[in-house]
């Protein structure tokens, strides 16, 4: 017994090694835990269904990272003493009005804001927080944008000034820290707020991402800490936001094509590549799920059709093309997958030059577009009934955090030689965890125009065409 | 008749002691009465008590006085499921069974006929299986519980040669089995994935299937030679079996806590219904050697060969909803198990044994699942026979260690389920034997 005890206290004792604190085997630094902090953007914060707040910012994937390291995540009462991870903590529902699905009995399903507000809880905890990322920042805001900026340029440092509580970036905070190991996402807002307005002006040149990157990483590793980042999405099918609304007019009541004169369904109207740049939309086309919203007061429909679809003038926009601003055309898109390619490029020879471990998040998404299973479910990037994505189309569930945040361990076991599990979406089971409800909600939040709206989302689901049973809707817009 | 009376009265008290287990290699028991259990059940060429209807048929006729042997063996097992740390379902999950002590019973009882002939009837489990999972499980979709019972009658006849050098035997098997099977179901996939109103997994029903006791026929035939007075060979063979279940399903529908969702749920579950399932039990067949070289032991070792092959699927046909059927892949293989043990009389009352075994596992990795997660045994055995007049006492401990089992990452895709299993069983075989 002895034997077997003290052997078992070797092994432990091993293993500890092994995981909190292995040599790099590839990798710059160590894969120290100890100081783990987090740089990053709305997804480092849990932002989900429009919102931060505490509901899902323990669903981080920093806060799952921390959680699979053995750290705790710090509460309202903790104090700065604590060993414990510490995040915003903004009170439920959340700055941000968090979308609710409501009510699917109807058709349309009704989505609608949480009522009420949150506000930020810790604002006087007494160490910089682990977790700085703050929604909307770029790669160049994490050492430029501080918590006292004067004037927001785009909203992010509403949300900058509680995160960072003081004259200092995302950066600066996390050396103040003296971190052993510094875990980053970011770059996605180099490129989203193009894409969600349906344009590529706007995206971050390549020559800016490289230098910016660069820099914020040799501002980090001053800190000898052991780092991990992760490549950038580039699929827009992966994305709710993207491959909801269909290029073509849609029955709400059959939820399938409505069929015009010639038996073919109707493509609707809008920007194209070309001249004149107005017509039926280009195959491969991507539309936005505000323009749900649009459809349903009759943008995008040939106004060819009118007589036969609306006779008695309901659809004030009938024949109106759709704007710009919720149409990714081909070319838009190969520029923009071009262009994340080459951010992808960059991390990747950056990570390389210092020897750090890169999370493949692009090959997560291309997986999310295809479905992929875990355990005995099965997950989709559809919106509302895929699992994976938030209410908002852009931001991920729960589940989906829990995924990205794999592919952070993934990505740290095989740089640094360690055995960290990855977190499990057991955590999920509503039976297991039947407390786990969504609630009220608060103001909307101005800085994150690209999200969908309330009303966007209620015009979206005459278009939503998930296979839940729902009770046909009395109008039938099928030509003859 | 007083004496078949008795014997009437301990067949019924045996087949209302079912067994329920999950144990033997694949879910074969081969501890069917306790001094055989404690040679480690290396018993095919010793066959010296009326356990030999199980062990090794042709035994009986070796056995001139009428004998009537009655027992069972407590079964505990002591296990864990580890979720694999590099999958995002099990990973950090765990999970064992609940806790229970099962008792295979057995019975047997010889009668002489003149010199040449021992006629014989015995009752016992040769198979059995129970994995029922500690809620809350998360394995709970692959399965929650899994019973097999089963309990054969078998009369048994073997005739020996005058000198009794050599012995045939055979008996014709009677075995009852049950089935039930317990599990949950989640969405089915490509429809909605969660709860979309929580963004939740939802387990949408509860399928809970128990068959009829349904039985079927075998035979089992045996032989027995001593070459020398100090050497013996025997050698059994049981022939496969396939049962025919009939039952029903009850469905029951688990609320999600939302009105609308479970409404929209209900139309997509399959009503309680009758099914049907079939399961292919395997052929043993057992040979071993025995001696008495060393003076006052008696050693034997022994190979069992089981025709796990014969267990390829477990398919639940659902007869009013026939897509709602399922088929769990099996494809198991046949294995072998060796066996050693030894009888050692310490005076004219007492003898002490010993036996050792390995237990291949039929089962191939893919298919390790909750619903029998089975692996490579060991297992040593300490027993004690004490006999004084017509009494017969024997007493057995057994300590069987099951090999720590991984899916190794590629469960099958049916289960998906992976992780480790670690199992440990204890068991504790008692038989009391009159001799008249």
């Amino acid at each position: 017994m002895t034997r077997i005890g003290s052997f078992a206290r070797i092994a432990s004792v091993a293993l500890a090694i092994a995981v909190m604190a292995a040599p790099g085997f590839a990798a710059t630094g160590t894969a120290n835990f100890k100081t783990l902090v987090a740089v990053g953007d709305s997804y480092g914060a849990g932002f989900e269904s429009n919102s931060l707040n505490v509901h899902h910012s323990i669903y981080s994937w920093p806060a799952i990272l921390a959680r699979q390291v053995g750290l705790s995540i710090c509460t309202v009462g903790s104090s700065a003493t604590d060993n414990c991870f510490a995040q915003p903590i903004v009170s439920f529902p959340g700055i941000g009005p968090e979308l609710q699905l409501m009510d699917i009995s109807t058709y349309p399903p009704v989505i609608t804001n949480a009522a009420g507000s949150g506000a930020p809880l810790n604002t006087t905890f007494g160490r910089p927080f682990n977790n700085v990322a703050i929604p909307g920042a770029n790669v160049a805001d994490t050492f430029t944008v501080t918590g006292t900026d004067a004037t927001p340029a785009r909203g992010v440092q509403q949300l900058a000034k509680f995160i960072l509580r003081g004259p200092v970036t995302e950066v600066d905070a996390v050396l103040l820290q003296k971190p052993t190991f510094i875990a980053i996402w970011i770059g996605g807002n180099d490129f989203l707020g193009s894409a969600t307005n349906g344009t590529v002006a706007g995206l971050t040149s390549v020559a800016d991402f490289t230098t910016a990157y660069n820099l914020m990483l040799d501002k980090l590793s001053v800190s000898g800490a052991g780092m991990v980042v992760g490549t950038l999405p580039s699929n827009p099918a992966a994305v709710p936001f993207f491959n909801t609304v269909p290029t073509v007019l849609i029955n709400p009541a059959t939820r399938t094509p409505v069929l015009g004169p010639t038996g073919q369904p109707i493509t609707l109207v809008g920007q194209v590549d070309g001249t004149p740049p107005v017509g039926q939309l280009l195959k491969g086309s991507f539309v936005t799920l505000p323009a749900g919203s649009l459809i349903g007061q009759g943008f995008g429909i040939p106004s060819a059709l009118k007589p036969i679809l609306d006779p008695t003038n309901k659809l004030p926009f009938f024949g109106t093309p759709l704007p710009d601003s919720v149409i990714l055309t081909p070319a838009e898109q190969a520029t923009l997958t071009q262009r994340i390619s080459d951010y992808n490029a960059v991390i990747v020879a950056a990570a390389a030059k210092r020897n750090i471990p890169v999370a493949d998040i692009k090959g997560l998404f291309d997986r999310f577009a295809a479905g992929i299973s875990v355990g005995p479910f099965r997950l989709t990037s559809d919106y509302i009934t895929g699992g994976i994505f938030s209410l908002d189309g852009v931001h991920l569930s729960d589940i989906g955090y829990t995924l990205f945040a794999n592919e952070y361990i993934k990505a740290i076991n095989s740089g640094y030689g360690t055995h960290i599990p990855v977190a499990s979406v057991s955590a999920f089971m509503q039976n297991n965890d039947p407390a786990t409800k969504m609630a009220s909600g608060a103001a909307a939040y101005p800085g994150m125009m690209w999200i969908l709206s309330d009303e966007a989302s209620k015009g979206l689901l005459q278009m939503f065409s998930a296979t839940i049973t729902a009770p046909p809707a009395t109008r039938r817009h099928v030509v003859h | 008749m007083r004496s078949f009376n008795k014997i009437g009265l301990l067949v019924s008290a045996a087949l209302l002691v079912v067994s329920s287990t999950a144990f033997g290699a694949g879910f074969g028991l081969f501890e069917q009465g306790a001094k055989a259990t404690a040679m480690g059940g290396a018993f095919a060429a010793t066959a010296d008590d009326p356990s030999a209807i199980f062990y090794n048929v042709a035994g009986i006729a070796q056995q001139h006085r009428m004998t009537v042997i009655a027992g069972g063996t407590g079964i505990n097992f002591s296990n864990q499921f580890t979720g694999d740390p590099t999958d995002a379902f099990t990973s950090g999950a765990t999970g064992h069974y609940v806790r229970h002590t099962f008792v295979p019973p057995n019975f047997y009882a010889v009668i002489p006929i003149g010199t040449n002939l021992t006629a014989g009837i015995g009752v016992f489990t040769p198979f059995g299986l129970r994995t029922n999972w500690q809620d809350p499980w998360i394995g709970r979709f692959v399965s929650r519980d899994a019973n097999i019972k089963t309990i054969s009658v078998e009369p048994a006849i073997a005739w020996q040669t005058s000198d009794g050098r050599l012995a045939i035997g055979a008996g014709a098997e009677y075995r009852r089995a049950r089935v039930v099977l317990a599990r949950n179901s989640t969405l089915p996939p490509g429809t909605v994935n969660v709860n979309p109103f929580a963004v939740r997994f939802i387990d949408v029903a509860s399928a809970y299937l128990s068959s009829d006791w349904d039985h079927a026929w075998g035979w089992n035939a045996g032989v027995l030679f001593k070459p020398s007075p100090t050497w013996r060979i025997g050698a059994s063979y049981r022939a496969p079996m396939d049962i025919n279940f009939t039952g029903d399903v009850t469905i029951t529908q688990i609320s999600t806590g939302n009105a609308q969702l479970d409404a929209l749920i209900k139309p997509g579950l399959p009503p309680s219904q009758p099914v049907t399932t079939t399961i292919n039990f395997p052929s043993i067949a057992n040979i071993g050697i025995a001696t008495t070289a060393i003076p006052n032991w008696d050693l034997e070792f022994d190979v069992v060969h089981t025709g796990w092959s014969r267990f390829q699927q477990l398919k639940v046909d659902f007869l009013t909803t026939p897509a709602a059927g399922f088929t769990r892949v099996q494809n198991w293989k046949n294995v072998n198990s060796y066996r050693f043990g030894a009888n050692h009389p310490v005076n004219a009352a007492w003898d002490v044994r010993f036996g050792l075994l390995y237990d291949k596992t039929p089962q191939p990795t893919v298919n390790v699942s909750p619903l029998l997660p089975d692996s490579d045994r060991e297992g040593a055995s300490f027993g004690v026979g004490w006999h004084n007049g017509p009494w017969i006492v024997d007493a057995t401990e057994f300590a069987l260690h099951f090999k720590t089992r991984g899916t190794m990452g590629i469960s099958s895709a049916d289960n998906n389920f992976n992780g480790t299993y670690r199992t440990d069983a204890n068991l504790v075989s008692l038989n009391l034997g009159y001799r008249f």
